[in-house]
């Protein structure tokens, strides 16, 4: 049965029953009845309280697909234990909310494994597999975890330290219930190390830090504040820190004269309020209107003394040094001759609105800095040898990559034993097979066929009308066909899932011996090259490739245990048999394997010579 | 790959060829064989570039006739591009060289690209001078024979330019090792080596096989009478991206002269005359020594042009002209600067008229009766006799000169134009006296007669009659190549309405509408939204992306942009501009994604490629239509249609339209590139605007994407762009990508189809072709 994080008596649609949080349901049962209302954590996407010391203690809970939601009252007296009740809900409930935006769109559908006490697993350890919550039980796993890293086995990416990968895989694990299941069964269990168990999840890992090292970009939009209108005619700017911060960015001469006058001449409040009545403020606005009220605002002394002159000459104030790459350099082509004709026309003439060009050069400026303050400011050349591919092929520009012939690799050579005989065997095939099909061709004379095909269609019309399908054999075609549907149909409704105990326990039982595969075949295949991962000798695969044999080996036995389980659950025990079936196949298919190559390779007693054979 | 055509071995630096480039090349070799000049129209982005340099090269390298190639392009960024392109070409040419002595003649192959001394220079001091003009006369000052001798002799005297002065260690024709250098490449070679680049590459030029540089090194005869002197008449020229080159004839005949222009001038005639004066007390002797020496000189230079090996002949000045003898007015410099003197005041006064005028070269003389024998080139070498330094501030009185020569020597085909106001409602005058030429053909003519073999190639130059007709020569072949594609690439949509249904046009009694304003607005911001990395927007003119570009700002439209995307605008200056659009390229590479807002025929609508995912959609908001009203267009309409017959709607439309292609062609390089193509105007709905559009863009136009409401090409794009992101794994191999195989398949067949149509002309002894009794027969016939 899933763990019961809290339970609270509750009423929900004003009928009196019990709230229980487990671990992955939220789940209101009515009094006296059967389940109701059951939410899956994913679901779980906004939480609202009462006030305190409001007339009922009320927690609603919005959904991801349904902002409406579930209501419920707390209904215990007194009313002080119904909010301690609340709160503890709340906690909870706050954290798998915040678990699930985390973990962005986790499909809902997702079945969560469910932890709880497992087969052989949590005779190991019950304290910690027995632990209700889902957080503590975590904590439970990492101070495990550190233990495991300081053996010194743990594979480390490379230039990261054991910490930031402790975190890394905290927060994979979090993320991804299901491999939390399995990592506290198998690696609380003591089953296998936590060096193992990331053996093989590495991409997992960089692909964590990958997202944690992707920041958020700076939101594009110019920094304009735009006043409200208040009634009676009077205008009002929120200021918030964010727009303090971004004004200063934008305009490092407002932080000038900030740090020049607050607070010994102006006073915060004073300095916000002459600013935006300032010239300087309209100036700063993206608006080419602005110039139009250029006349209605007032002089100020103070801030008139950093305006600057307008940005609207052809050429800009601010000098800059030339684009380097020639590819995009426009300047060299205005350069290459002397100008010759007659002036373009006023309409090709650049700049003639002049208002235009101080916000043009704001908006050229304002991506740029954007831009910079996501990739950093270095200058072109630099950028260059950064960004690569350049510097490796100079034409990678001017190349059509699509007339490359890339596929005229040499390929990689299939390795198979007595390679000549097959082919030879085959072409004997194909020969063969082709003098047959030419030798019947032969024989076959369309005119004769057409007429051959054309005399026994005659008379078809005669011969269609007597016609008569047997009674009997159509009845029995039908009997039979409905049997079929209704035997579907029977399986269909009475088709109950296994006892949820019983289900979970198949699942843990399966996922465990998958990872038991797993790593039983990545000790056998050839490591991976691209990882930059210590790899580890032969000697130290091959003895984990039989501790891993060892445990599939033991599969039967939990087959087994599962199918008595399941006859005193009432289920019928080949029901089992069947659903474990191909995980069957794959742990004899492995064994069988790992037999065949002990013996294979000098009498199967020592592991560790097959393991270097390898190599 | 190698392959041969008619026995001509080819080898293209790619494993696989567009079938495309292929017809491009089966076309183009009999053509340098029999010589004579072509108009080809291939689509942008399909190696049209690689394409004509291998073919090029290989006839180059094939035949033992060194022929040299002029191939000339747009913009320094298409130049560099084509050396770029030509220096892989060369790598892989010699890596697939078969013989020791074959691939010792790749390797002498030598390419070289020129450009202006301010792009050139690494002189530390000159080098930082913002215009080119100064650059060129501080140059001139420490390079120029005179300084040279004066400072070889007595070291110290004068400043000299040391990378100028080491080249002359070097034997000529040695100065760079011989291969490809693109133009950074010879920049980093003359900093490593301490030699200039700029002359490096104008001494190397005539040993060099290919020569790469813009238009007007060839076309204005002010530079081609400096830089393409030694070019030899079997010379093959190429035009790249010519579809404009009719505008750089038309300017580089064209002059414009201000007031402020006409007082520089006036100033330099004084300061000229003092100098003179000066001069005559110190040393009389001298004056006229070099006085005598410049005439001579002069004199020599025309005797230089020997008939056997005339080079270009100065369309400025036919030759006629050059071999008279020098006037005699002129050939004392006093009486020449009292001219010029003259000559200035004159225009000065005529600028004064308050009302616009247009007259004939013809009638402006028959004020001006002695002007006809001024030549430019006799200011310049004055002012160097002179010992004058710093001639860019004598750059207004060459202007003066140039246009004097200019007026005296063209009487038709040309028109001078005097606006006293700059635009129609302005009251302070500022007048323009423009000398405007009309006809192309003046500035082309001489290159065509000069060359035997022209190339005039480009993706947007449909209808392709329209260039032979303008530039008055006669091609031997006139070919558009279609798009062969097995998905297609990119997706070009008529955006006629906004979703409010209102008609939207850059037309100029609607364009400032606020609905139609909104609706281009609209436009920007749902495409901001749905398409990844860069977009590019351009408008039809500067003024109306500026005052445009404010009035989103104001509707708060940019501000939905700035959610999806950084936006960079053309601005007026071009280094800003380059930064800015390096800047767009970061925001694309890194995935944030940008708009750059630009202007159809602006800075950035020529030579900058938006390919990949530098441009994943581009938008033309309007047509880009010519400003009708200006005086200048309106002489010239006038022109082609009493000269050429073409009307004044047709060529409006004309050029518009090869505008809007070429902004919208430049999304697209290579097949597995794609990019949608935003026509929003309800113009480019009509079916004369879009059989002006290049047959390779058209004919991916549907009946349902020629009308759409933005509502519906969004519709439409979405799904265009979740199809083409696909993988596109059917093999392209074999239609539109062709191996050796294909290549040698098609040529069978053609051979096949050859010996068809010969095997049928035999057989059909029809003379007439009119199915009557042939001569023979009656003859046969017994009477």
């Amino acid at each position: 049965m899933p763990s019961i994080v809290c339970t609270a008596k509750a009423s929900y649609k004003k009928l009196p029953g019990t709230l229980e949080l487990t671990d992955s349901h939220l789940q209101w049962t009515q009094d006296g009845r059967k389940n109701s209302v059951r939410v899956p954590h994913q679901d779980a996407s906004s939480l609202f309280c009462s006030k305190e010391g409001a007339a009922q203690v009320r927690l609603k809970l919005g959904l991801v697909n349904d902002d409406v939601g579930h209501n419920f009252t707390f209904t215990t007296t007194p009313q002080e234990v119904a909010y301690s009740e609340r709160e503890t809900f709340k906690t909870e409930l706050t954290n798998i909310i915040s678990r699930n935006r985390s973990s962005g769109v986790l499909a809902a559908a997702s079945a969560q494994t469910p932890k709880g006490p497992v087969t052989a697993a949590s005779t190991l350890t019950p304290s910690k597999a027995a632990t209700p919550a889902a957080l503590p039980a975590s904590r439970a796993s990492t101070s495990r975890a550190t233990s495991v890293v300081s053996d010194g086995r743990t594979p480390i990416l490379s230039g990261q330290d054991a910490a930031t990968v402790f975190r890394l895989r905290k927060r994979v694990l979090f993320a991804n219930p299901e491999l939390l299941a399995l990592h506290k069964e198998l690696v609380m269990g003591g089953q296998i190390t936590e060096a193992e168990f990331w053996d093989g999840r590495e991409h997992l890992l960089l692909a964590e830090a990958a997202t944690e090292n992707q920041k958020r970009g700076r939101p594009g939009q110019l920094v304009d504040p735009r006043p409200q209108t208040v009634d009676g005619g009077e205008v009002k700017i929120v200021i918030t820190p964010q727009l303090v911060h971004d004004i200063f960015d934008e305009f490092p001469v407002v932080a000038k004269a900030y740090n020049d006058n607050v607070p010994n001449k102006l006073s915060e409040a004073e300095f916000w309020k002459r600013y935006f009545q300032s010239k300087l403020f309209n100036a700063h606005r993206a608006s080419i209107r602005s110039s139009a009220t250029q006349h209605v605002v007032k002089e100020d002394p103070i801030f008139d003394k950093y305006l600057e002159k307008d940005d609207d000459e052809l050429e800009p104030r601010r000098l800059r040094d030339e684009v380097s790459d020639l590819f995009i350099n426009l300047g060299a082509t205005l350069e290459d001759h002397v100008e010759t004709g007659n002036e373009r026309d006023v309409t090709m003439q650049a700049g003639r609105q002049r208002g235009a060009l101080p916000l043009i050069r704001k908006f050229n400026e304002h991506s740029e800095r954007l831009l910079n303050s996501a990739l950093g400011d270095a200058p072109p050349s630099k950028r260059r040898l950064v960004s690569g591919g350049d510097v490796e092929n100079p034409f990678s520009e001017i190349e059509y990559d699509d007339l490359q012939d890339h596929e005229s690799s040499p390929g990689i050579l299939l390795e198979m034993q007595d390679r000549r005989r097959y082919f030879e065997g085959r072409l004997g095939r194909v020969g063969a097979a082709n003098g047959g099909a030419e030798s019947s061709r032969e024989v076959i004379d369309v005119q004769n066929a057409f007429k051959d095909l054309l005399s026994r269609m005659n008379g078809w019309e005669g011969r269609f009308s007597q016609l008569k399908i047997e009674k009997k054999s159509s009845e029995a075609a039908l009997s039979s066909m409905t049997q079929n549907v209704a035997a579907r149909l029977d399986i269909k409704a009475t088709k109950s899932d296994f006892p949820p105990g019983l289900f979970r326990q198949l699942t843990t039982c399966q996922t465990a011996a998958n990872e038991f595969l797993r790593q039983f075949w990545t000790s056998i295949y050839p490591p991976p090259s691209d990882l930059h991962t210590p790899i580890p000798t032969a000697v130290q695969r091959s003895a984990k490739a039989a501790k891993m044999a060892g445990y599939l080996v033991k599969t039967h036995e939990k087959v087994d245990a599962l199918v008595r389980a399941a006859v005193l659950e009432g289920v019928e025990g080949n029901r089992v048999v069947i659903a474990m079936k191909p995980l069957m196949d794959a742990v004899e298919h492995a064994l069988a394997f790992h037999r065949g190559r002990s013996t294979a390779l000098g009498g199967g007693a020592s592991p560790e010579k097959p393991g270097s054979k390898l190599v | 790959m190698k392959f041969f055509i008619d026995n001509l071995p080819i080898v293209f630096p790619y494993d696989r060829i567009y079938p495309g480039d292929y017809a491009i090349k089966y076309d183009c070799v009999p053509l340098l064989a029999i010589q004579g000049h072509c108009v080809l129209e291939m689509p942008s982005g399909t190696g049209k570039t690689v394409s004509l340099l291998s073919l090029i090269v290989s006839y180059q390298q094939f035949h033992p006739t060194k022929r040299k190639l002029i191939y000339c392009s747009r913009t320094v960024p298409e130049i560099e591009k084509a050396l770029s392109e030509l220096k892989r070409l060369m790598k892989y040419r010699i890596s697939c060289a078969e013989t020791p002595e074959q691939r010792e003649k790749e390797e002498n192959f030598i390419g070289l690209g020129l450009t202006s001394r301010k792009n050139l220079c690494i002189h530390p001091e000159v080098s930082k001078e913002k215009k080119g003009k100064v650059v060129d006369a501080r140059c001139r000052d420490l390079t120029n024979s005179a300084v040279c001798e004066k400072g070889r002799a007595n070291p110290g005297s004068v400043e000299l330019c040391d990378w100028h002065e080491n080249l002359g260690t070097h034997e000529p024709g040695t100065l760079i090792p011989p291969g490809i250098w693109t133009l950074a490449d010879v920049l980093q070679h003359g900093r490593d080596n301490g030699t200039c680049p700029y002359f490096t590459v104008r001494r190397m030029m005539p040993f060099v096989d290919v020569i790469i540089y813009s238009f007007h090194y060839l076309i204005d005869p002010k530079v081609a009478d400096q830089v393409s002197k030694e070019l030899s008449k079997d010379a093959i020229v190429v035009f790249d991206e010519a579809h404009n080159i009719d505008n750089v004839c038309i300017e580089s005949l064209s002059i414009d002269l201000t007031r402020p222009m006409l007082d520089s001038a006036s100033r330099s005639v004084t300061k000229l005359g003092e100098k003179i004066d000066e001069i005559k007390i110190t040393d009389a002797a001298k004056l006229q020594d070099e006085y005598a020496k410049l005439v001579e000189g002069l004199q020599e230079a025309t005797a230089d042009t020997s008939p056997e090996d005339t080079f270009m002949a100065n369309p400025a000045l036919p030759d006629d002209l050059l071999n008279e003898a020098i006037p005699g007015n002129i050939r004392k410099a006093e009486h020449f600067v009292a001219f010029l003197k003259r000559f200035v005041e004159y225009l000065k006064t005529r600028m004064r008229v308050l009302h616009v005028v247009a007259e004939t070269p013809l009638s402006f003389l028959q004020h001006l009766k002695d002007i006809t024998y001024i030549r430019k080139t006799t200011v310049t070498s004055l002012i160097r006799t002179l010992e004058l330094n710093r001639l860019d501030e004598h750059s207004a009185l060459q202007k003066v000169a140039s246009f004097a020569t200019l007026v005296a020597t063209y009487e038709k085909g040309f028109l001078l134009i005097l606006e006293p106001f700059e635009t129609d409602n302005a009251t302070v005058p500022n007048p323009v006296f423009h000398f405007t030429c009309l006809d192309p053909s003046l500035a082309i003519k001489p290159v065509f007669e000069h060359f035997s073999s022209v190339v005039i190639t480009s993706g947007t130059i449909s209808p392709l009659d329209m260039y032979p007709k303008m530039l008055q020569f006669t091609p031997v072949v006139q070919e558009t190549y279609p798009m062969t594609l097995t998905r297609n690439a990119f997706l070009p949509l008529v955006i006629t309405r906004g979703s409010d249904q209102v008609a939207i046009s850059s037309r100029f009694e609607v364009r400032n509408d606020p609905a139609v304003v909104r609706n281009f607005g609209s436009i920007l911001v749902e495409y901001s939204k749905i398409v990844p990395d860069g977009i590019v927007a351009f408008f039809p003119s500067y003024l109306y992306m500026e005052s445009i570009v404010a009035a989103w700002n104001d509707m708060g439209i940019l501000n939905e942009v700035w959610k999806n995307k950084l936006i960079f605008v053309e601005t007026p200056d071009a280094n800003e501009t380059s930064i800015a659009l390096e800047n767009y390229r970061r925001a694309c590479d890194n995935g944030r994604g940008a708009v750059l807002l630009s202007v159809a025929r602006g800075k950035v609508s020529e030579g900058i490629d938006f390919d990949h995912n530098y441009g994943r959609a581009v938008i033309m908001f309007g047509v880009p239509y010519q400003y009708t009203e200006s005086r200048i267009l309106k002489a010239r309409l006038e022109y082609l249609r009493d000269a050429y017959r073409i009307r004044e709607s047709e060529f409006l439309g004309f050029d518009a339209m090869r505008n809007a292609a070429q902004c919208v062609g430049r999304v697209l390089r290579g097949k597995t590139d794609w990019g949608l193509m935003v026509f929003a105007d309800k113009r480019f709905a009509r079916a004369d605007k879009r059989a002006k559009l290049p047959r390779w863009i058209n004919q991916y136009i549907t009946e349902v994407a020629s009308n759409l409401s933005t509502d519906m090409a969004l519709t439409l794009s979405k799904l265009f762009m979740r199809t083409i992101s696909q993988n596109p794994n059917e093999n392209q191999t074999g239609i539109s990508l062709w191996t050796l195989e294909d290549i040698e398949k098609a040529q069978a067949k053609q051979r096949e189809q050859a010996l068809l149509l010969e095997q049928e002309g035999q057989r059909d002894e029809d003379e007439y072709g009119d199915g009557g009794i042939d001569d023979e027969m009656c003859m046969d016939v017994d009477l």
